[in-house]
């Protein structure tokens, strides 16, 4: 965890209190036994079990209609659990009340697939909300703000109308937008699902390199092509249930032919009980000492 | 919040919606000219009943074929009246003269006898007397000896004030009518602009915007299209009254004795004040609504 205390990060409402030291040791993410429905007989998550430690990358995969969305959208509070926690920096995202939601985002980066920049704002303004939100004032704006458009690419640009970029650069903008208050967590929901595939490997190298300066990453895909070319960890979701995988497509749920048999009952076994809701931090663990030792 | 960022916000909103809020402004504007309206003429209303109750007259109209020195007893009587200021004598033919002289009247009635004007003793009261005691008074004189009858001309000033409250009354109704109707024109331009700017909203949500952050621009917008509607009116007014003026203090001042004013400070303080609180809460209802955060 050193590397993640490096990163200064002035607006990090959770790291208050007088348990930061205890906190900083948590995991960032743990999701315990989680269930969410949408529909009264048919969960969409049951019994999710996770733990993402700080500085993490993660790869969320699974077929449509698995859970990836629904995952993410219960950590920034877009929908609540059924039953089961989920701990942020060792606090019950459940269980905050809807006037503390908004310091929850604040210490959170979220970024879409359909980019959600407002279109007519420049860059530099859809960029700079972020900040204004935290009452930042304008002349430190301006300077966080040109720092995150180069760390993304967008150097100069901030003048420019967002509509009139491409979308691989909208994209860049929203992902500035995330990173520019410098959260300790980033949710991407199938950012490259609309671009090309050369663009989308470029927006993936992005977000490593944010990680690379201690950033935890919950990376959304269904994109075979770009998790096979990463060796990241990989949360694979199949019918509402978390199946873990270290690395590669081995065991990738959806492809039912190229995945051997013996695979399918391991999808049943990462079905935790009750009672044993950290069963996959071994694994999680291993991955996150591997990265951040 | 930062103040600068708040005011920077609602001035690009307001620029984004120019022509939605022009065309609001405008209409509001009418709305206030209607009791911008009421209230200057319910404020020479009353600077002419003001006037015409400070100069209390009455008149003492004398029996036929009274003495001369009865007429001259009453005379001394009356002005031994603490509450007489001035005694005039006025006979039939002064009268007819005087008659004559104010009223444009035809050949016909330049024909009448001097006998249909009855003599009588004109009385400059002292002013700041108690209606009820200029009634006393008048009918303790209307016993004495040479008198037939006495004028108070009170029936004159109770319809005057009569018409004076009704107009307030009036006046507060057109007030009470415009301020709602103000705020429902508000409210709905602001749930228009809130339907436009969803986009907007939401990437402030998830960036963690509070609702106060969220409603402020809304807030400060619909207070500027109710102060800016007020503001507008009273300068309407204002050009439709200077350029009036001179017409109307010719036929007004020969007619009543009193200059046409324009409405008071603070009457205009409170005209401008009430358009922005009443923009500030119609914005807020709206928003109450229609911004579900
Ligand atoms: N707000 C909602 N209301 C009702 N049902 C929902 C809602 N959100 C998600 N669902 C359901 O939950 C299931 C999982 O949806 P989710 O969006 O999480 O899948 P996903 O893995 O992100 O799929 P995709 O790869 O297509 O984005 C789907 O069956 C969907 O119909
Ligand atoms: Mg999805």
């Amino acid at each position: 965890m050193a590397r993640d205390g490096k990163v200064v990060r002035p607006f990090a409402f959770f790291r208050a209190g007088a348990q930061s030291d205890s906190r900083a040791n948590r995991p960032i993410l743990a999701f315990e036994d989680v269930y969410k429905y949408f529909r009264k007989d048919q969960p969409t998550l049951r019994g999710v079990n996770l733990v993402i430690e700080r500085g993490e990358f993660c790869f969320v995969t699974g077929p449509s209609g698995a859970g990836k969305s629904t995952l993410l959208q219960l950590v920034y509070r877009k929908h609540t659990v059924d039953a089961g926690r989920i701990l942020f920096a060792g606090r019950d995202v459940a269980r905050l009340t809807s006037g503390s939601i908004p310091f929850l985002r604040r210490n959170l980066g979220i970024v879409f697939q359909d980019f959600k920049v407002v279109k007519h704002w420049t860059v530099f303004e859809n960029v700079a909300v972020a900040l204004e939100i935290l009452d930042m004032p304008p002349r430190l704006v301006r300077a966080r703000v040109a720092e995150a458009l180069e760390r993304v690419g967008l150097a100069g640009r901030g003048d420019d109308r967002t509509e009139s970029l491409s979308g691989g650069e909208q994209q860049r903008v929203a992902i500035a937008r995330a990173i520019v208050t410098e959260p300790a967590l980033i949710l991407a929901d199938e950012p490259t699902g609309n671009l090309d595939p050369h663009l989308a490997i470029d927006i993936l190298t992005l977000f490593e390199e944010i990680h690379a300066t201690g950033t935890t990453v919950l990376f959304a895909t269904h994109d075979h092509s770009l998790i096979g070319q990463r060796d990241h960890r990989i949360i694979a979701l199949d019918d509402g249930r978390v199946l873990e995988a270290r690395t590669g497509l081995r065991s990738w749920p959806g492809a039912a032919d190229t995945r051997p048999a013996d695979v399918r009952p391991s999808v049943a076994d990462a079905r935790p009980h009750e009672g044993s809701g950290l069963r996959v931090v071994a694994g999680s663990s291993r991955s996150g000492s591997s990265r951040t030792g | 919040m930062e103040l600068k960022t708040l005011i920077g916000r609602a001035k690009r909103g307001l620029r984004e919606e120019l022509r939605l809020y022009l065309v609001a402004i405008t209409s509001l504007s009418v709305a206030f000219l209607c009791v911008a309206g009421a209230l200057l003429a319910l404020t020479n209303l009353s600077a002419l009943a003001e006037r015409w109750g400070q100069s209390a007259r009455m008149t003492v109209y004398l029996r036929d074929g009274a003495q001369a020195a009865d007429v001259a007893q009453l005379r001394v009587v009356l002005e031994s009246l603490p509450e007489v200021r001035e005694v005039e004598e006025l006979s039939s033919e002064d009268a007819r003269a005087l008659f004559l002289q104010h009223a444009e009247v035809s050949a016909d009635l330049a024909a009448l006898p001097p006998e249909v004007f009855p003599p009588s003793l004109e009385l400059s009261l002292a002013s700041g007397i108690a209606p009820a005691r200029v009634d006393a008074m008048a009918a303790r004189v209307a016993q004495l000896r040479a008198v037939e009858d006495v004028e108070t001309y009170r029936g004159w000033f109770d319809r005057l004030d009569s018409l004076l409250s009704a107009g307030r009354g009036l006046a507060g109704v057109l007030a009470l009518l415009v301020g709602l109707c103000v705020l429902a024109v508000i409210g709905n331009t602001i749930r228009l602009a809130v339907a436009r700017r969803r986009d907007e909203i939401e990437v402030l949500k998830l960036c963690g915007a509070t609702d106060a952050f969220v409603r402020g621009p809304f807030v400060v917008e619909g207070t500027f299209q109710g102060f800016a509607a007020a503001v507008l009116a009273v300068l309407v007014l204002l050009v439709g009254f200077m350029t009036l003026r001179s017409e109307l203090d010719a036929s007004l001042a020969a007619l009543t004795g009193i200059r046409a004013a324009f409405l008071q400070p603070w009457m205009l303080i409170a005209l401008v004040l009430g358009g922005a609180l009443i923009g500030a809460a119609g914005s807020a209802l709206s928003l109450r609504r229609y911004l579900t955060v």
